[in-house]
């Protein structure tokens, strides 16, 4: 039996709106690294459960790139904290309120 | 100054009640949307499908798993912008200066060392768990 679609949509927002509650109540780079990748495991969810939907293939196949694509912006921004952490000795966000120092 | 982990106690739950009214209203639209019953795959291997997809070998697909695209410039163009990413980040967490080596960028940037530590007197390793050491303050190095 399969489960219906609706349950999936919760399932997505969920995962979606922890990851916007750990960016508007957190000020750590790294939570915020986190809870960016819950928002596009959010959107992961939505394509597979439309590509089964649908019968369709392109959302799960597409899906495998997002997550590819999660996996550059990681490296590229735990890249960023680093720099981050060595220019103010913090990874709080809301300290780095300069482009140059 | 030992690094334990702690509970984080500058959380700003004001801003995260916007979140949770976020998700009650997609909650509540979702809850009462329509759908018909999925479609789903039929038989066959969804993921064999997938690989063949991927690697534009279409015509191996089976037909209960509908129209699908080939994806083989894709999958090339994202392997390029992840041998971007590791160059990128790489060059990101690479020290400037005199230390050039690959293996800064795999240290954790380590802690400041006491004026005591610095000079050889306290080798006894990190201290108690006293807050952070004003002694630390003193370390004059590069900034």
């Amino acid at each position: 039996m399969a489960i219906v679609t609706q349950y999936y949509l919760v399932l997505s927002a969920a995962v979606f709106c922890i990851g916007v509650y750990g960016i508007l109540t957190r000020s750590n780079a790294l939570m915020f690294l986190m809870s960016v990748e819950l928002l596009l495991n959010a959107a992961n969810i939505n394509l597979v459960a439309f590509s089964f939907y649908y019968g369709n293939l392109t959302g799960q196949v597409f899906t495998l790139f997002t997550m590819a694509l999660a996996a550059a912006e990681v490296a590229v921004g735990i890249g960023i904290i680093l720099v981050l952490y060595r220019n103010f000795e913090d990874i709080d966000v809301t300290k780095a309120a300069t482009m140059r120092w | 100054m030992t690094s334990r982990p702690r509970f984080a106690t500058d959380v700003n739950y004001a801003n995260g009640t916007a979140a949770l009214a976020l998700f009650g209203v997609l909650a509540w639209t979702f809850v009462n949307a329509d759908f018909l019953p999925p479609l789903g795959f039929g038989e066959g291997e969804v993921t064999r499908s997938i690989g063949f997809a991927m690697f534009d070998m279409l015509e191996l697909i089976p037909d209960g798993h509908g129209e699908t695209e080939g994806f083989l410039v894709a999958f090339i163009v994202i392997a390029v912008v992840l041998d971007a990413a590791l160059d990128g980040a790489v060059m990101l967490a690479r020290r400037e200066g005199e230390d050039e080596s690959l293996v800064t960028a795999l240290a954790d940037g380590g802690r400041r060392l006491t004026t005591r530590e610095r000079d050889g007197l306290d080798d006894s390793g990190p201290a108690a768990d006293s807050g952070p050491d004003p002694a630390a303050d003193s370390w004059e190095g590069e900034d």
